[in-house]
């Protein structure tokens, strides 16, 4: 919504895929809307993102092999498509999470620096 | 990043599209329905919270979109989107695609049909191991300005050991023979070769054994190999057929080995295959021994190169080998004469002269195929025109530029890849009846079939054809502007100036590519009707040849006609017994060479005139062949000077010859009688001089000849000239009958009329004739198309511009007049432009032409004379009915 665009943050190419990876070792296997209700509690509404465009991180997860995605029904007797960690997404997760924090370590010093 | 992992998923996306698509389906309802459930429980209405889960999602449509595009390759679904909406949009307008089409086919058909051929007779390299040193070797007199004179034994043999370039080198003597022993008495090609001929080729047998350097010997070996056509011809295909014995020339010879089909001797022959070879060392008997140096008898030699060595390297070590060896030898290699060996690769040999003809049909063939594309581009300007309001609403909805150029291409693409499978496909099933429509004495014809390299032309060519028509109209066409093309206001979308003038250029470069092509079809057909004209220096008409072969056998004391007393009496009762036959008038005989357009391997022999000083250094070369006392006289040749040969110039008499007009005029300054001219040894006085007989070729200047009378020389490859009411059909059993009564080991061959044997030896031309005339009228039919297109379409948008100026009181002329101008205009540009490159385009020909120059005025004239005729009536037909409007009609429109 272009009124309060300005607040939100612009999720960087990529850094959706982390936030995802992260959420999901964290939670356990969860739909594509779990996910998406469990990024904007977090973030308190700060990262609010149409839902629709979680579905290319999830894609590109998927297709990665560091999440596997199963249909299942949720405690409501829903249906939904479970997605849930790999052992090489755990692994993934730990090198990017490393290297994110090398780079944002960089960036904040790089920042403070001017 | 993206993983190999993850380029593999996407192509197992891209298979399993309509599967990934269905199961996205359920996960944007099932999220859908969670969202939903959400907003109930926090107190909506089931309606409200339907609304509100929507809202939350965003576009439905954008994340699928996003998650196909994450999950596979796009240009890949998009190609096949683009094809499907093509198919249908082609499906819609069919008579537009099956012109679209059936064109397509034809200039891709043609081209693939032509390529096919030149990719087997030119391109495709010989099959035989390393082809590329594969050589021919000629002697050449230069200062007598002869060529090709054959090789002495000598000459051989110091080519073989002392010229050291050659891994291997072989003697090729192209011989006829009288094969026995077998079904029945035939005459067959034989080649007498060396023990290496095979070895140097690389050839293997399929039955048995080949003869090679052990089986070395003096004169003929006994072993001889077979070629599998003459295997089951004569011996139906016996399995057990090693060891047979057969006669051939009355000597006997044992089968040791034979070929498989598609062994072929990579040269030209006498006549049709070679089916036996033999091999000698060509030092004894039946060759004069020892041999002579200056004794050329050996027609010709082909050897391979040593690995490393270039023609060009081998060509000098052989120019210093002659040169050292007429130091040598100064009696045998007169200075004057200037001989020296002349080497060319075995490829040129066999195929140099029919490439400028294959290589002029491939680039009319090619020219055709542009004027195909051209009238395309033409025709789908013609259609994006109509097509401008659906692009408008495509580039309004959100298509790119590029993505509609795409969209048109596949279009286009699609046409022409339909149009070439055609192409293929008719030409598959009808390439029997092709191949037949083929001059047959085309080289290598047999190597002609399709292969890979042929299909992946035909796609190429398809591909590179549907972008070449298509780009030029995508680019218009996407040029929309939908603000001004949705509008009402824009009456049937006509089309911009800019379209209209595109296609007039298009149309006008139709005219100039086929003015070219009628250029090319026109100077072929001068030529064509030239060689009809020319006097051939005999009557054709109701003239049959026969002719015979005497055996030669390699034991001089089992030749019954060694004796050339035998031989005349053998002569004269064949003419006795053949004059007998129903309808036969008159009847002569000929001795070797004397039956015109026949093609004879060794076709000049050197020669002196006594009285003439320093006679021996100047050699100098003639055609020889004999006749018998009626043969010019059968044949209709004119006497010039002097008299015919009688029946007293035998034997007994004194030698005495007759020369060809040529002759008379390029050795004795036109006066012949009474001078003498030295051949084999003999001189022989000159009592006559003949017109010129084109034995040569229709399209061949008549070479320099001597004649001797048949009953002075000896000769084995003769024939009968028989003119009458002849019926042809069962002629060749009546002369066999009548030739085997008198010996049985004759074989009579070559039955034909002279008719025949004329239209035969004008095949090659009359086919790129043919073909030329059709590649002719097709551009003829685009380019009135093209024409008439256009003409109709300027009419039709100014049909209320001509209703006004009659109702002004312009008169039916008047309009008329105005509404041809354009088309006169594109005419006259089209003509200019394609005259031009016409002139350029046909120096190409100057190789095939006969008795026409490129610049040929009748050509000059004819061609744009006939497509002014041809574009004004295509210009003419829609211009009347610009008159015939009735203007209110019009104007209320």
């Amino acid at each position: 919504m272009p009124s309060d665009a300005k607040s939100r943050i612009q999720v960087l190419q990529g850094t959706l895929d982390l936030i995802v990876l992260r959420t999901l070792a964290n939670m356990g296997p969860q739909h594509a809307y779990g996910i998406a209700a469990r990024l904007e509690q977090i973030s308190e509404d700060l990262l609010k993102l149409n839902q629709g465009t979680l579905y290319p991180a999830l894609v590109r997860l998927e297709q990665q092999g560091w999440i596997k995605a199963k249909w299942d029904t949720t405690e409501n007797g829903r249906e939904a498509k479970y997605y849930a960690i790999t052992k090489s997404g755990t692994k993934a997760l730990g090198e990017e999470t490393q290297r994110w924090r090398q780079m944002s370590g960089l960036v904040e010093k790089l920042l403070g620096a001017s | 990043m993206p993983s190999i992992r993850r380029v593999i998923a996407k192509f197992g996306n891209f298979f399993r599209r309509s599967r990934a698509d269905q199961d996205l389906d359920r996960e944007v309802s099932a999220h859908l329905t969670l969202l939903e459930d959400e907003f109930v429980r926090r107190g909506m209405s089931r309606e409200d919270a339907r609304m509100e889960a929507r809202r939350a999602y965003g576009s439905v449509e954008q994340a699928k979109q996003l998650h196909r595009e994450e999950r596979s390759v796009l240009w890949m679904e998009q190609t096949i989107q683009d094809s499907r909406y093509a198919f249908r949009s082609l499906l819609k307008t069919p008579g537009f695609t099956a012109v679209a089409v059936l064109t397509l086919a034809l200039g891709i058909g043609a081209n693939v049909a032509i390529f096919t051929v030149v990719n087997a007779v030119l391109l495709r390299p010989l099959p035989f191991q390393h082809p590329e040193r594969l050589v021919r070797i000629f002697d050449d007199l230069n200062g007598a300005g002869v060529k090709d004179t054959g090789l002495s034994v000598p000459e051989f043999e110091d080519l073989r050991d002392r010229s050291g370039v050659f891994e291997n080198i072989s003697v090729l003597w192209p011989v006829s023979t009288a094969l026995s022993g077998g079904d029945h008495t035939e005459r067959i090609e034989m080649l007498g070769t060396s023990f290496d001929y095979f070895n140097l080729l690389g050839a293997q047998p399929a039955l048995g054994r080949v003869y090679d350097a052990r089986d070395t010997m003096p004169g003929f070996t006994e072993s001889v190999v077979i070629s599998d056509g003459l295997w089951k011809r004569q011996f139906g295909g016996d399995p057990r057929i090693l060891g047979r014995r057969i006669r051939v020339d009355e000597d006997a010879y044992t089968i040791v080995g034979v070929m498989p089909p598609e062994f072929r001797h990579p040269g030209p022959t006498l006549a049709g295959d070679v089916e036996l070879w033999a091999a000698a060392g060509f030092r004894a008997n039946p060759f004069p021994s020892p041999p002579q140096r200056a004794v050329r008898f050996l027609p010709g030699a082909i050897a391979r190169l040593k690995p490393g060595w270039t023609i060009e390297q081998a060509r000098q070590r052989l120019n210093a080998l002659s040169a050292q060896l007429t130091q040598m030898f100064p009696k045998e290699y007169p200075a004057a004469v200037k001989w020296s060996w002349r080497i060319e690769p075995v490829e040129q040999n066999l195929t140099g002269n029919v490439r400028p003809t294959l290589i002029v049909l491939l680039a009319a063939v090619g020219f055709v195929l542009l004027m195909v594309a051209v009238n395309m581009a033409s025709l789908l300007v013609a259609r994006s025109s109509a097509r401008m309001r659906e692009l408008a609403i495509r580039q309004a909805l959100g298509a790119s530029r590029g993505r509609i150029i795409r969209q048109l291409l596949t279009e286009s693409v699609l046409v022409s890849l339909t149009g070439g499978l055609c192409a293929m496909l008719v030409l598959w099933m009808t390439k029997g009846s092709l191949l037949a429509l083929m001059p047959a004495d085309l080289p290598r014809i047999t190597e002609i079939h399709f292969d890979a390299r042929v299909v992946v032309l035909a796609c190429l060519l398809s591909v590179v054809t549907g972008i070449l028509f298509g780009l030029t109209p995508a680019l218009h066409g996407s040029r929309t502007d939908p603000n001004t093309d949705l509008k009402e206001g824009a009456r049937n979308a006509s089309p911009s100036l800019r379209q209209n003038r595109f296609r007039a250029a298009l149309v006008a470069s139709e005219i100039a590519l086929s003015v070219v092509l009628l250029s090319g079809a026109g100077l072929l057909i001068h030529s064509f009707w030239n060689t009809l004209r020319v006097n051939p220096g005999f009557d054709a008409d109701r003239l049959i040849v026969a002719r015979i072969w005497v055996p030669f056998p390699n034991n001089p004391a089992a030749n019954k006609y060694r004796n050339a007393a035998a031989l005349s009496a053998l002569n004269h009762e064949i003419l006795r017994q053949v004059r007998m036959l129903p309808g036969v008038e008159e009847a002569a005989m000929g001795g070797n060479r004397s039956v015109p357009l026949v093609n004879n391997t060794v076709k000049q022999v050197v020669f002196s005139i006594p009285d003439e000083p320093n006679s021996a250094e100047k050699q100098r070369s003639a055609e020889f062949s004999s006749g018998s006392p009626e043969y010019f006289q059968v044949l209709r040749t004119p006497l010039l000077r002097g008299r015919f040969f009688t029946e007293a110039d035998n034997l007994n008499a004194k030698p005495v010859a007759m020369v060809n007009e040529s002759f008379a005029k390029q050795y004795l300054q036109g006066n012949a009688l009474g001078r003498r001219v030295r051949f084999f040894g003999i001189n022989w006085e000159i009592t006559g001089v003949v017109a010129d007989i084109l034995n040569d070729g229709l399209d061949s200047p008549p070479a320099p000849r001597v004649y001797s009378p048949l009953y002075q020389g000896p000769a084995n490859e003769m024939a009968i000239f028989l003119r009458g009411a002849i019926d042809a059909s069962g002629l060749k059993q009546a002369v066999t009958r009548v030739v085997q009564s008198i010996d049985p080991d004759l074989p009579v061959y070559g039955v034909r009329t002279m008719r025949e044997m004329m239209g035969n030896s004008l095949s090659r031309r009359r086919f790129s004739l043919s073909l030329m005339a059709v590649f002719g009228a097709v551009a003829l039919f685009l380019a009135s198309i093209g024409i008439y297109g256009v003409m109709a379409y300027a009419v039709s948008q100014r049909a209320q511009e001509f209703s006004i100026r009659m109702a002004l009181g312009a008169n039916a002329r008047d309009i008329l007049l105005l509404a041809l101008r354009p088309g006169a205009i594109l005419t006259v540009a089209g003509v200019a432009v394609g005259l031009a490159a016409a002139q350029g385009a046909t120096h190409l020909m100057t190789s095939l032409l006969f008795g026409v120059s490129p610049a040929d005025p009748i050509t000059l004239v004819g061609v744009p004379l006939t497509l002014a005729v041809v574009a004004l009536l295509a210009c003419w037909i829609p211009a009347r009915r610009a008159v015939r409007v009735a203007p209110v009609d019009a104007l209320r429109s």
